[in-house]
């Protein structure tokens, strides 16, 4: 059996769903990873962008310091928010999604915990998920904490628009969501209504534990699920080499630890890439 | 026609309760000398339209000036959330209207095009239509199907950051362009900062990289590391750690007073003693 970690398991699944000649748009260290690993694998085609408003043909890497940095060094092609937009128009654009809640149809939030007029939280406000839930023919969304304050039965707010008779009414099926991996398993939308359905465990997972971990029963819960593949060596070899500093932790601490972790990794990083890249020269 | 102007003179012409859309995304590209600057003016009741907002959004709301909030997001990226946006969008007077990246940019386009509203897909199954009072539901008129009418938003004023421009008010964007064009486009009066002037013909080489048009430039400033403490790419990099100090700072109010003491009431060549001056800045952030 490999050794690997939860991390891995989760963006080598999510590597799996990337194919064809599409803009992929690595938001996060594990939407970036999960490019990577699909890039060098199954989907050698895909247009990569370095964050959701960097230049495009760069080799997608885990960092602190924005896809502006990685353009810089790389020389990625600079695009405007009209082209991206134009790709999502087009359903030629791709991305995984972390949002802070998602429902039981596949609804999401990234906007406000509690009533959004007087919210508990203010969040960050729903950016360009809209236009991904009315366009797209394919949506991924991870989860890094599976538990009922994030799999919720139905989100405080939609950013995002799941299954159900308004969708049925206004959108079709541009948009639907298609996946969820969390840190539990892989889930479709796929049981009644469009709701959430196991598609696999991952290794030492048991059904219980995903109900428990779930605000709403979840479908397909039997003693047959299958199990999520574990990642190859290969996949493995990428993510390690192209993340050494491991940023992709990151996502999963908080707190002092989140903290403490970041200034290293930002102070790694920093010295690292300024020796490897030296200043070009400029007008 | 010279259009150079002082940031300070820029700000002369911005009235109370004027609308101002800014350029840039989160950590990347803002204005932030000319927002320094306006934050300076005194000027209030101010409405902000951005797509994606960052420390401009942020700092403004800190400061009490503005009114109204026209947005997509407004976060600071890795850094996590906006806290003064979160506490204003919590607990305050202030106005927030939540629009998707798209519309931001589809309204600034029906301005720019001179008609009502554009209509697109998004936001139709999502609550973004339930609280935004701005926005309507059509029909199709050859197809039937619904669609969503986005209204003609009109700035009254862009304040955008370029890498370089010359004294006409023609911009260069080396990095992502963002929604810059169309922010320029939309606006009575557009401002430009820039990292340097070129002079004579000099902007000319840089063709199609040339993406701010003269004939909607209204005014234009050199300042260097004027995007601070967000990136300027190819340039340099957004300052983190600034963005860290920032964050810290809003933590209680003696210490956000303090800060804008240091930062904020200052002009652009102390703000950038304070830097650690740009010999500093480029040792750290200059790629």
């Amino acid at each position: 059996m490999m050794d690997y970690t939860l991390d891995e398991l989760m963006i080598a699944t999510m590597a799996h769903q990337f194919s064809g000649e599409v803009m992929v748009s690595s938001v996060t260290a594990f939407g970036a990873l999960a490019a990577l690993v699909a890039k060098k694998t199954h989907a050698p085609e895909l247009a990569v962008l370095a964050t959701p408003e960097s230049g495009m043909e760069v080799t997608p890497l885990p960092t602190l310091t924005l896809g502006q940095f990685l353009t810089d060094v790389q020389r990625g092609i600079p695009l405007t928010m009209e082209e991206i937009f134009d790709a999502i128009f087009c359903d030629l654009f791709r991305i995984w999604i972390n949002p802070a809640q998602i429902d039981q149809f596949g609804n999401v939030n990234i906007s406000a915990i509690g009533p959004w007029h007087k919210p508990k939280v203010a969040l960050v406000g729903s950016r360009g998920i809209p236009e991904d839930t009315s366009h797209l023919s394919q949506i991924f969304y991870y989860v890094l904490h599976h538990n009922p304050r994030s799999v919720v039965s139905r989100v405080d707010f939609r950013s995002g628009a799941g299954n159900g008779p308004e969708r049925d009414q206004l959108l079709g099926r541009s948009g639907a969501p298609s996946l969820l991996v969390t840190d539990l398993g892989v889930f479709t939308f796929s049981g009644p209504g469009g709701s959430m359905a196991i598609s696999s465990l991952h290794p030492g997972v048991t059904a219980e534990m995903v109900q428990e971990r779930t605000a709403f029963p979840v479908s397909g819960l039997t003693d047959s699920v299958a199990v999520t593949p574990e990642p190859t060596a290969e996949e493995l070899e990428i993510i390690r080499t192209a993340d050494p500093l491991e940023v992709r932790k990151l996502e999963l601490l908080s707190g002092d630890k989140a903290a403490e972790k970041f200034v290293a990794i930002y102070e790694r990083e920093r010295q690292a890439l300024h020796v490897a890249w030296p200043a070009r020269s400029r007008i | 026609m010279n259009k150079t102007l002082t940031a300070e003179a820029m700000m002369e012409q911005i009235p109370d309760g004027a609308s101002i859309t800014i350029g840039g995304s989160s950590l990347s590209r803002k204005p932030m000398a000319l927002v320094r600057a306006l934050a300076r003016s005194g000027r209030k009741d101010l409405t902000l339209i951005v797509n994606v907002g960052g420390p401009e959004v942020d700092l403004l709301l800190g400061l009490g000036v503005v009114s109204k909030v026209i947005y997509a997001f407004v976060g600071f990226e890795v850094m996590g959330l906006a806290p003064h946006f979160r506490r204003a969008r919590q607990n305050s007077n202030v106005t927030f209207e939540e629009w998707t990246e798209y519309t931001v940019m589809a309204g600034l386009d029906a301005a720019i095009k001179r008609v009502p509203f554009l209509p697109t897909r998004a936001g139709l199954g999502t609550d973004v239509l339930t609280v935004n009072p701005s926005f309507r539901t059509i029909t199709d008129p050859f197809g039937g199907e619904t669609l969503v009418a986005v209204p003609a938003i009109h700035p009254d004023f862009a304040l955008i950051h370029v890498n370089y421009a010359d004294e006409r008010g023609n911009g260069v964007i080396l990095g992502d362009g963002h929604i810059d064009v169309l922010c320029a486009k939309a606006a009575k009066t557009t401002f430009m900062s820039c990292e340097r002037i070129l002079h004579g013909d000099e902007l000319q080489r840089f063709g199609r990289d040339v993406q701010i048009m003269r004939i909607h430039t209204q005014g234009v400033a050199e300042l260097p590391w004027g995007a601070h403490p967000t990136g300027c790419a190819p340039e340099y990099r957004a300052d983190l750690r600034h963005m860290e100090e920032y964050m810290e700072a809003t933590g209680d109010l003696e210490q956000w007073h303090a800060y804008q003491d240091r930062m904020v009431w200052v002009d652009h060549e102390q703000y950038l003693d304070r830097l650690g001056g740009r010999e500093g800045l480029v040792s750290r952030l200059h790629v």
